[in-house]
C-alpha cells in the first residue's frame, strides 16, 4: 500500500481537529463525523477487494488448512488493502475464524430452541460420544467440535452440523456419532391469508408493474402510505428509511438486505432466502428503484449453508430472464445483487455492525448518527432492510397500500411470518395477519405443546424479547400489545418453554448468549453482560438489587439493542418467576 | 444557535456536540474513550447527561446540539449510571488503577470505590519487547484510543482491537510486538491511554520504584 497516500490522508484529517477552538467549535465536524475509521474505508475503496474480502480469504484458509496463519492474514491484508493489524483484529472477532477445524468438523447448535428441547444435554452426549470437548480438535487433526448459535432448524431440535450438512431432530445425535449425518427435512409452511403475501412465490410482477406504471417517487409514497414497519426487530417504518436515503447526497446508493437472522429460534429469513429467494430479490430491486440505487447486497449468515446457493441460483435465473440486470424491461433502471456470507456474530445483525462486516471489518457497532441512510456501505447512502421487510414490498408495489392495510384490519398493516419451535405439536412457519392472538397461533396453528407437556412461557422475537407467561396467551401478535407486556414482536420467532423449564437455568442460558455475543465496543455491555451472567451462574441466591441496578445500567447506557435489550427477558423472569430465579 | 448547559446559555456552531458545549462553559463531564484529537467514539458511555425531552440519559460525546437544547450535566440518574459503568470498568482490572491515570481520576471525581459487581478479570500478559513501549494487556479497557490515535493522528495503522465482548483487547501488528508491526514509535498510543495499559518503559520503572506522580 502507499504509505504516502495514507499519511497525506491522515494529515488532511488531522487538520480538521487542530482548527477546533472555543470560538469555532468543530466547524468541520460534518466532514469527519464518522463513528468508524474513515481511513480504513478509504483504503478498502482504493484497493476495491470486493465486499468482505478479508472474511473470504480467512474463511478459505480455515477450510483448506484448518487454521488461520499469519501468512493468511497477510494475504487477506493484500487482498483487501487493509493494514495487517486490522486484519489481525478481524481474525480474532468472528466465531467461524476462531474455531479449530478438523477434517471432520462437527458443530452443535446451542440456540434457544435446542436448549428448550434438551437443556444442553445433547452437548454433553456429543462430547462424550465423540470423546472431545467443545471448542477443541483431536490431536491428529481428524475431528473438531464447536458450538454454533443457531442453525435455524428450530422446528426439529436438537440440531447439529457436519461440514455443510445440518442434521436435526430424533436420531440426529446417533447419526452424528455413527458418522451417518444426513440432511434434516426443512420446515413446513402455510399461510392463513386468503391471498398470501410472503409465501407466494416471487415472480417479479410487482417490479414490472412499478417500472411500467409508477415513478420512483410514487413507489416511495406507496410504501410510506402502507406503513410498512421493519420486521427485523426495531419496527422502523421502511418508507421513511428509504426517503432519508433517497434525499441523501451521494454518487451512488446501496440497498442491503439483512439476512443475518441471528435470533436463536428464528428461521423466517432462512425460509425466505432459501424457499422464496426471488421475492427477496424483487423487493430489493423495488427498494433500489424507489431510492435510486443500482446495487444491492444480501448479507447471509454463515450458519445457513443453504442460503447463498439458493440466492445465487435465483439471481442467475433473474439475470437470464431479464428480470434483473441492466436496463430492466427497457425501463432504463438497472439493478445488480451480490450475495455475501458472514462469519459468525450475532451483533452483526445490528445495521452499523452489519455494514462493518459487509466491508470485511470487525463487526462492531457504530454510534449513530451518521445513519446508514446518510453514510453506509463505502460511505454511500445505504438502506439496510431486514429480509422479510423487503419481501413485503412486491405486494405493495403490485396491489397498493390500501390492499396491504386490508390484510390486517385494526392492527399494524400487513402479514407476518411466525415460526414455532420443536416444543409445539405442529412446529413450522405460518403466515398470519398482524394482530392474530398468540393463543390462535400457539394452540390453533401450533397445536399446543407436544409429548403431553404444558406451556410455561414463550419468548417472542428473539433473545432481546421479554418472556410471556402462559397465562398471557390472549395477547395479540403485534408491536404495541406485546410492548405493553414487556415483550416485543421482534423478528417474529416464537420459542415455547414447557413445564420442565427452570427460570434460573433459562436466565443463565440467555445471559451466556448475551455475554458471548457482545461485540465489545461499549463498556456497559462488554463488562455488564459478563457480570450479569456471573450473578445468575453462582450457586447462591441472586441479590435482586444488585441485579436490577446492573440491568438498568445495561438498558440505559448500552450503545445498541443487544445491551439495552438483553435485560428485558431477565426482567420478565424476575416479574413472573421470582422464587424460581432464586432472588434475595 | 444557542443551548443551555446547567443553566448557562452558550452560543454554538451547528454540529457542535453536547460534550463540546459543556466544555465551552467549563462544565466537567466524565469521559474515558474521548480524546479531543480524535473523532468521538461513543464506547465508554461515561459521558451521560440529561437532555430536556429525551427519554433517558444521552452520551454527550456523540449527541449533537439542537437549537434551544437544555442540558443537565449533573443529572442524578445520568451520574448514577455513569458511575455504575466506571464501577464495572474497575471490576475488570486485576487491581485498582494507578493513582495518576485518567481512569483513577474519573473514578475519584465520581466517588466510585470498590466495585459491587465482581468476577473475571483480564489475564496478566506483558509485552515488553519494544525498547520504549510496554503493553500490559490486563490493564486494557478497550476504549480504542490507542488504535484511533495510531490511525487518525499518526496514520501508522500499527494497532488493532482484538477479540470480542469481555475478551476484547488491543495489540500491535500480528500480535508479535510493536517492533514487528508498522509502529513508528511515536508514542501517541501511550500518550492517550487512560489506564497505562500502553505506557513508556521509563515511567513504568519509575512507578514500580514508587516514584511516579501526576504528569
Amino acid at each position: 500500500m502507499g504509505t504516502e497516500e495514507i499519511s497525506s490522508q491522515t494529515r488532511a484529517n488531522h487538520r480538521y481537529f487542530i482548527r477546533i477552538d472555543k470560538a469555532e467549535p468543530r466547524r468541520f465536524r460534518a466532514v469527519v463525523s464518522l463513528a468508524m475509521s474513515h481511513n480504513l474505508i478509504e483504503l478498502l475503496k482504493r484497493r476495491g477487494g470486493g465486499p468482505a474480502a478479508t472474511l473470504d480469504v480467512l474463511r478459505r484458509a480455515l477450510e483448506e488448512r484448518g487454521e488461520v496463519t499469519d501468512d493468511d492474514r497477510r494475504a487477506a491484508a493484500a487482498a483487501s488493502g487493509l493494514p495487517e493489524a486490522t486484519v489481525y483484529g478481524i481474525s480474532t472477532f468472528y466465531d467461524d475464524l476462531l474455531r479449530p477445524v478438523g477434517r471432520r468438523d462437527v458443530r452443535v447448535c446451542t440456540g434457544t430452541a435446542c436448549w428448550a428441547a434438551a437443556f444442553d444435554g445433547q452437548i454433553r452426549d456429543l462430547e462424550q460420544g465423540l470423546g472431545l470437548r467443545l471448542g477443541t480438535r483431536s490431536e491428529d487433526g481428524e475431528l473438531s467440535l464447536t458450538e454454533t448459535v443457531c442453525l435455524g432448524f428450530c422446528h426439529s431440535s436438537p440440531s447439529f452440523r457436519e461440514g455443510d450438512v445440518v442434521d436435526a431432530g430424533p436420531g440426529a445425535l446417533e447419526r452424528i456419532l455413527s458418522g451417518e449425518t444426513a440432511p434434516a427435512p426443512e420446515p413446513e409452511w402455510e399461510s392463513t391469508l386468503p391471498e398470501p403475501v410472503l409465501t407466494r412465490p416471487g415472480d417479479y410482477s410487482g417490479l414490472r408493474r412499478a417500472l411500467a406504471e409508477l415513478t420512483p417517487e410514487q413507489l416511495l409514497e406507496e410504501v410510506k402510505a402502507a406503513n410498512l414497519r421493519g420486521r427485523g426487530g426495531a419496527g422502523f417504518p421502511a418508507g421513511l428509511k428509504w426517503e432519508f436515503a433517497r434525499k441523501a447526497a451521494g454518487p451512488s446508493k446501496v440497498i442491503v438486505a439483512n439476512g443475518d437472522e441471528g435470533d436463536p429460534g428464528s428461521y423466517i429469513d432462512k425460509y425466505l432466502m432459501e424457499r422464496n429467494p426471488a421475492l427477496l430479490l424483487e423487493g430489493m430491486a423495488l427498494a433500489g428503484y424507489a431510492v435510486g440505487a443500482e446495487t444491492g447486497y444480501v448479507y447471509v449468515r454463515s450458519e445457513y449453508p443453504r442460503s447463498k446457493p439458493a440466492l445465487d441460483a435465483a439471481l442467475a435465473a433473474a439475470y437470464e430472464a431479464g428480470e434483473l440486470g441492466d436496463d430492466i424491461a427497457g425501463s432504463g433502471f438497472s439493478f445488480h445483487v451480490h450475495v455475501v456470507v458472514g462469519a459468525g456474530s450475532y451483533v452483526v445483525g445490528e445495521e452499523t455492525a452489519l455494514l462493518n462486516s459487509l466491508q470485511g471489518l470487525r463487526g462492531t457497532v457504530n454510534s449513530r448518527p451518521p445513519f446508514p441512510a446518510e453514510r453506509g456501505y463505502h460511505e454511500l447512502p445505504t438502506v439496510v432492510n431486514n429480509v422479510e421487510t423487503l419481501c413485503n414490498v412486491p405486494f405493495i408495489a403490485l396491489r397498493g397500500a390500501e390492499a396491504f392495510a386490508a390484510l390486517s384490519p385494526g392492527a399494524t398493516p400487513g402479514s407476518k411470518l411466525v415460526c414455532l419451535n420443536e416444543r409445539f405439536e405442529r412446529p413450522g412457519i405460518w403466515e398470519v395477519p398482524l394482530g392474530t392472538s398468540l393463543r390462535e397461533i400457539c394452540e390453533g396453528l401450533g397445536g399446543g405443546m407436544r409429548d403431553g407437556r404444558s406451556l410455561k412461557a414463550l419468548q417472542i422475537g428473539g433473545p432481546l424479547g421479554g418472556i410471556l407467561p402462559a397465562w398471557e396467551l390472549d395477547t395479540p401478535f403485534d408491536f404495541e400489545p406485546l410492548a405493553e407486556k414487556g415483550c416485543m414482536l421482534g423478528h417474529g420467532g416464537i420459542v415455547a418453554f414447557d413445564d420442565r423449564t427452570n427460570a434460573r437455568e433459562l436466565a443463565r442460558h440467555l445471559l451466556r448468549f448475551g455475554a458471548h455475543e457482545s461485540c465489545g465496543k461499549c463498556f456497559p455491555c462488554r463488562i455488564g453482560m459478563t457480570r450479569a451472567l456471573e450473578l445468575v451462574s453462582a450457586e447462591e441466591p441472586v441479590d435482586r438489587a444488585k441485579l436490577e441496578e446492573l440491568l438498568e445500567t445495561l438498558e440505559v447506557a448500552s450503545l445498541c439493542a443487544h445491551g439495552s435489550g438483553m435485560p428485558a427477558p431477565i426482567r420478565s423472569l424476575i416479574a413472573h418467576f421470582p422464587e424460581e430465579l432464586g432472588l434475595r | 444557535m444557542q443551548v443551555v448547559v446547567d443553566g448557562i446559555e452558550v452560543e454554538v456552531a451547528p454540529g457542535t456536540t453536547v460534550l463540546e458545549a459543556a466544555k465551552l462553559v467549563d462544565r466537567w463531564v466524565p469521559t474515558l474513550c474521548f480524546d479531543e484529537r480524535m473523532v468521538p467514539f461513543g464506547a465508554c458511555r461515561v459521558c451521560l447527561v440529561a437532555v430536556e425531552g429525551a427519554p433517558g440519559p444521552l452520551p454527550a460525546c456523540t449527541t449533537t446540539c439542537r437549537d434551544g437544547m437544555r442540558i443537565a450535566t449533573t443529572d442524578e440518574r445520568s451520574r448514577r449510571i455513569a458511575s455504575n459503568v466506571v464501577e464495572l470498568v474497575l471490576s475488570e482490572l486485576p487491581g485498582p488503577p494507578a493513582e495518576h491515570t485518567e481512569l483513577a481520576e474519573v473514578a475519584r471525581r465520581l466517588g466510585v470505590g470498590a466495585p459491587r459487581w465482581t468476577g473475571a478479570t483480564h489475564p496478566v500478559r506483558h509485552d515488553e519487547r519494544h525498547p520504549y513501549l510496554v503493553l500490559r494487556h490486563e490493564l486494557c479497557i478497550s476504549c480504542g484510543r490507542c488504535v484511533r490515535a495510531c490511525d487518525e493522528i499518526q496514520g501508522a495503522f500499527a494497532l488493532t482491537a482484538t477479540g470480542r465482548g469481555f475478551h476484547s483487547n488491543v495489540t500491535a501488528g500480528l500480535d508479535a510486538g510493536f517492533l514487528q508491526s508498522t509502529c513508528v514509535s511515536c508514542g501517541a498510543c501511550a500518550d492517550t491511554c487512560p489506564t497505562d495499559a500502553i505506557s513508556e518503559r521509563l515511567l513504568v520503572a519509575l512507578e514500580e520504584a514508587g516514584g511516579a506522580s501526576d504528569g
